[in-house]
């Protein structure tokens, strides 16, 4: 079944044709051009495709496109603001939480909505572990990435955040 | 200049063996009723070819990995846009939980931490927050599987279901709900609307405990609920359940029995255990040999009993 579907795409409104056999992941990939939403395992074990949906991160391909009618999806690229990195992707780059890259639109993605979350509170390291258990990283060893997120939580509470 | 005809043919061919095995969904009619009239008669017409979902996140792989397969066009009903099932709401000694509510406001839910916390003891232990996110008790419920580790806490907490039709309002036993791995006693026509648990006494605890092969989106090996009430020093009721080592998730009477009438010392808790892990006949599998199971049963039956004692103090 063919179906419009519009929603909030990286705070743009956004109406797309699609299958409703298609996944969030495949249509803001193919239709959506959001190519930062990497398809990896496809059964909610990688986090690879991880978006926000309503500023909670989900798995896009776990999530039937037909289903955020009228939703709100935030994907990495909706982090950059005229065309400056956002300090979250700074954070991971000077902090070497980021390798071969894979996994990373996805880490970025739910760290900045614990970043959210978090308000004043300083996140501690098992924390950071245990809302990131869903984002698989074969290169970092996962210690550069928790810096990351300390270094950019950091950056948000000196007040460069958007 | 190296010849790359035959490097890129094995990569078509890696692709091509990737899309075999993440296989197409069948042709889908998406509904999402907003009232629980349109979704009742809307089960009711579509019959053998609806399927009820709410987070998707097993429809989503059990569809891909070709463990579920459909010949005709499939009319998919998503109740997570029905406001009616996804509250959670405390009446008088009841906790009803509506059949949509996620994983994660499960968690969250300042009831469910006051008037069953094992039940947020384990969801915290549930795959990932992407997935609990999404993923609902409800959807864990209905796909009865052995491992689903929503059911051991339910079951020894004296759970239902709600069950609605066009007849009307059903309930049943949590305990009566499975019939085997993937199945339960939902037709065609019902949908799963509510789980029900009576709330915690002040002279109880309970306890959930899980083994994988990792702490993370991990299935498990063996899980297991234990809850106790105790009036003078010995053990009133007594409910265990285990996970992943039936072809459903069970009670083990035996052993509940023998605890009862009993004080909770070392050696009444170890023969307990025990016997729990003898009244079960799990099977060997990927991940894990039926041996290993029992042991471990034994293990975490014994663990959330002091476990249980020790929060009782």
């Amino acid at each position: 079944m063919k179906m419009p579907l519009t929603f909030m795409l990286n705070n743009q409104q956004t109406t797309l044709e699609v299958d409703a056999r298609q996944t969030l992941l495949e249509v803001l990939r193919n239709q959506g051009g959001m190519t930062s939403v990497h398809r990896s395992c496809e059964e909610g074990e990688c986090g690879a495709c991880t978006v926000l949906l309503n500023d909670e991160p989900v798995n896009a391909c776990l999530v039937l496109a037909a289903s955020v009618q009228g939703a709100s999806v935030l994907t990495s690229e909706g982090l950059v603001k005229n065309g400056k990195p956002h300090p979250l992707m700074k954070a991971f780059t000077d902090e070497l939480g980021i390798q071969c890259g894979f996994c990373t639109p996805g880490m970025l993605m739910n760290a900045y909505a614990l970043i959210n979350r978090a308000g004043d509170n300083l996140l501690t390291d098992q924390v950071i572990r245990k809302t990131l258990e869903g984002n698989l990283c074969r290169c970092t060893g996962y210690v550069n990435i928790i810096k990351s997120v300390h270094t950019a939580q950091k950056a948000k509470l000196a007040g460069e955040w958007w | 200049m190296p010849d790359n005809s035959a490097g890129n043919s094995a990569i078509e061919n890696s692709v091509m063996r990737n899309f075999i095995g993440s296989r197409a969904m069948p042709d889908l009619v998406y509904h999402s009723p907003k009232e629980i009239s349109d979704l009742l008669s809307m089960v009711d017409a579509h019959g053998t070819s609806a399927r009820v979902v709410a987070g998707c996140t097993d429809f989503i792989p059990s569809v891909r990995t070709g463990r579920w397969s459909f010949d005709q066009e499939l009319n998919l009903i998503d109740i997570s846009k029905l406001p009616v099932l996804n509250q959670i709401e405390k009446t008088d000694d009841v906790l009803k939980i509506g059949a949509s509510v996620s994983l994660t406001r499960i968690l969250e839910s300042p009831e469910v931490k006051v008037h069953c916390p094992v039940l947020a003891q384990a969801v915290e232990q549930m795959a990932s927050l992407q997935v609990r996110n999404t993923a609902t008790m409800g959807g864990n419920i209905c796909m009865a599987s052995p491992a689903a580790d929503t059911v051991p806490p339910l079951l020894v907490s004296d759970a239902w279901v709600i069950i609605q039709d066009a007849q009307g309002e059903h309930k049943v036993l949590l305990t009566d709900f499975f019939t085997g791995p993937g199945r339960s006693v939902l037709t065609s026509g019902q949908v799963l609307t509510h789980i029900c648990i009576p709330v915690k006494k002040a002279n109880e605890a309970a306890w959930f405990q899980k083994i994988g092969t990792r702490t993370a989106v991990i299935i498990s090996v063996v899980s297991a609920a234990v809850r106790v009430t105790i009036s003078n020093g010995v053990c009133d009721t007594a409910r265990i359940a285990l996970g992943s080592v039936a072809p459903t998730p069970v009670r083990v009477a035996e052993a509940e029995q023998f605890l009862e009438g009993k004080p909770l010392d070392d050696q009444v808790i170890a023969e307990c255990a025990r016997m729990a892990a003898q009244a079960i006949s799990p099977i060997s599998d990927l991940r894990s040999s039926k041996e290993y199971r029992k042991d471990v049963a034994r293990t975490l039956v014994k663990r959330s009993i002091l476990a249980c004692r020790e929060a009782l103090k």
